[in-house]
Order: C-alpha cells, then sequence, then structure tokens
C-alpha cells in the first residue's frame, strides 16, 4: 500500500520510479505483478485523439463605454455569449454562420475557411496569434455600447481556460460502410462496401483503460492537459460507466467519460490543434496525459492490460440510426495490425488517434514528474459509476386518455 | 530504366500523340500516373518512361524540341512534417499502400515510389499536412 502523500514526498526528492503505461506493460511481462508493484509509483498514461466536446472559457476584459455581449464572433466564428457582460464560450466544432454575408467577406481566405473552426482559433490563441474579435452588445444603463471590434491574443484578455464537457472517452467505436455511397463521418471518410475502417481510441496506452473503474482518479485528480496542468473536474458528458465489460473490466464500446478543465494560456499548441473532418466539420485534438498513482496492487493489474486483452464494436455507419447494425467485436491488437477480416474480405483498418503523439504525452508527463515539476493530487469525490445512458424519446407519442 | 517526369504541353501539342510516339520512335513505355488534358489548353501529364537509358533521354530532348516542358520534379505529393500529428488517417484511403504507419513507432511513411498521386489522401488529411505540388 501507498499513498499519494507518500509518492508526492519521492516525486518532490526526485526518488519516485516513474513508468510509462507501456513500459510497466513490458515489465509485468517480465518480473511479474507482485515484482512491478514494489518498484513502480507511477504510471503515466496517454492520448491524443479529437475530442470534439472541448472549447474555451474567455473573459475579455470591459471595454469604456462598457458592452454586455449577446453575440460574437472570434475570425468569424461564433461563441456563446450568454453569461455575464464579457464572458465567452468558444466550442472546439463551431464553425462560421454562412448565413451572414457580411460575416463571409471579412473572411480573409474563405476558400480554406469552411474548413475552419473553434477548435483552429483556441490553437491559434495558445500560439499567441492574433485573433478578430466582433461583438454585438445590447444596449442597458450599466452597457450602453452596442458593437465592438478589437484584434486580441492570450496576453490582451483576463482569463482562458479550456473546459471540456466530454473527453477521454474510455473506449470507442471501429467506424465502417456497409452500403454502396461514400461516406463523410466524424471517424473521416469511409469507403462504400467495406472499403475501410478507423478507430478512434489508443487501445491500451489509453488513460482509462488502465483504471477501468475510475478507482484511482476522480474529481480533482491533477492531469497534463495541452502542455499545461489540469484537473478532473466532474463525470463526462454521456458518462456510461454501465457498458458490458469483460472479465478484465474493460469496456467493450464507449464507456466512461470525464470533463476536464486547464487554463489555455499555460498549454502549447503542438498539444492542442484544430482539425477538420471532411464534410463532417472541425475538431479540435488534444493531448492529455493522466497519471495513476500505484496506490494497490490491484492498480499494476489493470494497467497491464495488453491490446490483445480489449475490443471494440465494428459499426456500420450506411444505417444512419441511433443504433446502428455491428459486425461484432475486434481486439485492439487486430486493429493495429492494420488489416481486419470482415465478411470474408480483408478490410484497410487506420486510427484517427495518434498512437505516436499519444506515446510522446505519456512520455512527457514522466519527464516532468521525473524532474519533480509535477506532483499528483487526491481526488476530492468518486467519479459515479452507475449512470444509464438515457435515449432522447419524444414523450406523448402514445395514446393518452388522462 | 525508370524516370519519372511531369510533362506540360502547350495549346499546339495536345493534339499530339505523345505516347504513342515514345512507344514507337523511342522503344519507351510511358506509364501514366496523373493526367491533366483538355482541348485548347495547357496539357498536364505525370509519367513515368521506362526504357533503355539513351532511349529515355532522347525521347526527352525530341519533346522538348516539341515544345514540351519535360521536368524531373515530378508531381508528388508532400506532407509537412511540422503539422502532421501521426494519426495516421491518410493510411485507410491510400489504395497504393504509399501512406502507412511504422509497425512499430506509429509513425507515418510516405513511400514516393508507391504513390500514383491520387490524391485521396489530401482532403482526408486532419490537419492539411499533405499538399500536392501538380
Amino acid at each position: 500500500m501507498r499513498t499519494i502523500a507518500e509518492i508526492n514526498d519521492k516525486i518532490l526528492q526526485g526518488k519516485a520510479v516513474v513508468w510509462t503505461a507501456e513500459e510497466l506493460k513490458i515489465k509485468v511481462q517480465e518480473i511479474g505483478i507482485s515484482k512491478a508493484f514494489k518498484q513502480v509509483d507511477v504510471i503515466c498514461t496517454g492520448t491524443f485523439e479529437p475530442m470534439e466536446s472541448s472549447g474555451a472559457i474567455i473573459n475579455l476584459g470591459h471595454t469604456d463605454p462598457p458592452i454586455k455581449i449577446r453575440q460574437c464572433w472570434l475570425d468569424s466564428i461564433p461563441a456563446y455569449a450568454g453569461f455575464g457582460a464579457v464572458d465567452l464560450y468558444l466550442g472546439a466544432t463551431a464553425m462560421a454562420d454562412y448565413s451572414i454575408s457580411e460575416t463571409l467577406e471579412r473572411i480573409p481566405d474563405s476558400k480554406t475557411d469552411r474548413e475552419r473552426g473553434g477548435g483552429h482559433v483556441i490553437e491559434d490563441l495558445i500560439a499567441g496569434k492574433s485573433i478578430h474579435l466582433r461583438a454585438i452588445g445590447q444596449q442597458t444603463d450599466c452597457y450602453p455600447r452596442a458593437s465592438f471590434e478589437n484584434n486580441i491574443t492570450k496576453n490582451t484578455i483576463n482569463q482562458f481556460y479550456l473546459f471540456n464537457p466530454r473527453n477521454l472517452y474510455q473506449n470507442f467505436i471501429v467506424g465502417v460502410n456497409g452500403g454502396d455511397r461514400h461516406l463523410h463521418t466524424y471517424l473521416g471518410p469511409l469507403q462504400p462496401r467495406l472499403g475501410n475502417a478507423v478507430y478512434s481510441n489508443p487501445g491500451a496506452i489509453s488513460p482509462l483503460m488502465n483504471d477501468p473503474d475510475l478507482d484511482v482518479i476522480g474529481i480533482g485528480s491533477k492531469i497534463f492537459l495541452g502542455g499545461g496542468v489540469g484537473y478532473i473536474a466532474w463525470e463526462g458528458t454521456q458518462h456510461f460507466p454501465l457498458q458490458k465489460r469483460l472479465p478484465n473490466r474493460t469496456p467493450i464500446g464507449p464507456a466512461a467519460t470525464v470533463a476536464i478543465i486547464g487554463d489555455a494560456k499555460q498549454m502549447n499548441s503542438r498539444w492542442i490543434r484544430g482539425c477538420y473532418l471532411k464534410n463532417y466539420g472541425p475538431s479540435i485534438m488534444i493531448g492529455v496525459g493522466v497519471p495513476l498513482p500505484v496506490l494497490r496492487e490491484e492498480v499494476i493489474l489493470h494497467c497491464a492490460v495488453r491490446d490483445r486483452d480489449i475490443v471494440a464494436p465494428i459499426v456500420d455507419f450506411s444505417i444512419p440510426r441511433r443504433v446502428r447494425p455491428t459486425f461484432g467485436l475486434v481486439t485492439y491488437q487486430q486493429l493495429k495490425s492494420g488489416r481486419i477480416k470482415l465478411e470474408g474480405k480483408s478490410v484497410r483498418v487506420a486510427p484517427l488517434a495518434s498512437i505516436a503523439l499519444s506515446r510522446k504525452v505519456a512520455e512527457e508527463l514522466k519527464e516532468l514528474i521525473g524532474a519533480g515539476k509535477f506532483t499528483l493530487t487526491e481526488f476530492v469525490a468518486p467519479i459515479p459509476k452507475d449512470r444509464s445512458f438515457v435515449p432522447q424519446d419524444r414523450r406523448g407519442s402514445s395514446l393518452n386518455l388522462d | 530504366m525508370k524516370k519519372r517526369v511531369t510533362l506540360t504541353f502547350p495549346q499546339t501539342t495536345v493534339h499530339m500523340p505523345i505516347t504513342y510516339k515514345l512507344a514507337k520512335d523511342f522503344n519507351v513505355a510511358a506509364n501514366i500516373i496523373r493526367a491533366q488534358v483538355a482541348p485548347n489548353q495547357i496539357g498536364k501529364l505525370v509519367v513515368e518512361l521506362q526504357g533503355d537509358i539513351d532511349e529515355i533521354q532522347a525521347a526527352i530532348e525530341w519533346m522538348r524540341i516539341q515544345d514540351i516542358d519535360v521536368s524531373s520534379a515530378s508531381g508528388e505529393i508532400a506532407i509537412d512534417e511540422d503539422s502532421c500529428v501521426d494519426c495516421g488517417l491518410c493510411t485507410g484511403v491510400c489504395p497504393t499502400q504509399a501512406l502507412i504507419l511504422d509497425p512499430e513507432s506509429f509513425q507515418l511513411v510516405f513511400k514516393r515510389s508507391r504513390c500514383v498521386v491520387c490524391e485521396q489522401c489530401i482532403p482526408t488529411c486532419p490537419v492539411g499536412a499533405i499538399s500536392t505540388n501538380l
């Protein structure tokens, strides 16, 4: 048994033993779980993948005369302004509103800007670039100004932090297209007649695959977020811990999620990348690293899980319904081989998460902890383990005689 | 030997059966990788010339006399390594396995000789890291 306080003492003295999840998996093969438990204090997991339920909170600072912003655009991308006067929320998938021709004219390079979204603006702000702001206010006695335009950078605004309502999906699906029409999806292009398959979770190195029941992380756990420090803030949207699980406790499809928060001013645009999935829309790729404290031997047991021990469902996107038909389960070992067999046919498989950068996130976090620059926190409340996942169906569709 | 070249021909030569001439007069097989040819417009052809080294050289000289610009900087895709995040999404649409992920490092590897410049990877790339010089 270890405590977080003991681990932190070791980190600060430079004596903590820190391994990446991949190193741990190899070590367990060599020396077994008990010996590995005796040696290691922290296991670093990481991922770098599109996480579209992400966004940035911004406080602009007050203008003179002041404005209560009701509508706002950052480089023509609309930001939500339904908070206090100059508080904004810029969502990663927000895109330019093409019904406003004036907005279109302001776009300097309209050819590429169709592909630009909130995620790109967030990346540019983190990179220190200047962003054009246009705001329309509601005139009141407190806030008489009707409109405002300016160029902003991360140094000319107050708060700028990411608050991502759903990140770190614990497992996901594999997309295929069994139809005869090319599909543009959030997993990228899916070619007809099972032309290709795409998976989006980095598998056994992914943070929540290594703590399947979220036993050692919870609300308040400190994480590596986009090159800076972040925290787990809450359960994520669509958090579904009751997903079916294998005996090793890993889920067989999308399951737990977390909401995370962190100061974007400290982040690095190397780990926060705006992206665009053709004919689907803009999104954002984020590097997130989660350090798992080795409090009990059970932590090692869960982290020892390999790509061959975890599975994802193959889902046919050609039927655009909430419940889509599946072709069964496939292991991450098969997915990472680059080919899977479907209906007797060999199908190319590509990832959407960057496995190379996921590894780099884990390595970077390991270095920070090893250098005594990153300590762990005790969580203040657990992530709920009993959330169901309800569909949104229209009520009152059946006859009611009351 | 094999040599990949880009041919740019003016409107006046568009009607000329270039590949037939190469085969008949120089015994050079021209494998067309890409073509952009339309009536009364400047045409572009990326071809892989296969044949004897002297005959390929003679064929290129002959084409230059015909006012065809022969450039060995052939049409190909370029990957901006600073932009690329090694996600590998492009490897799923590449029909010739010119784009693959290294099985160990999972970093993107581009095998130029396998590329047929179909350009399917360009719109697929989520970070716009792939472009073509054609």
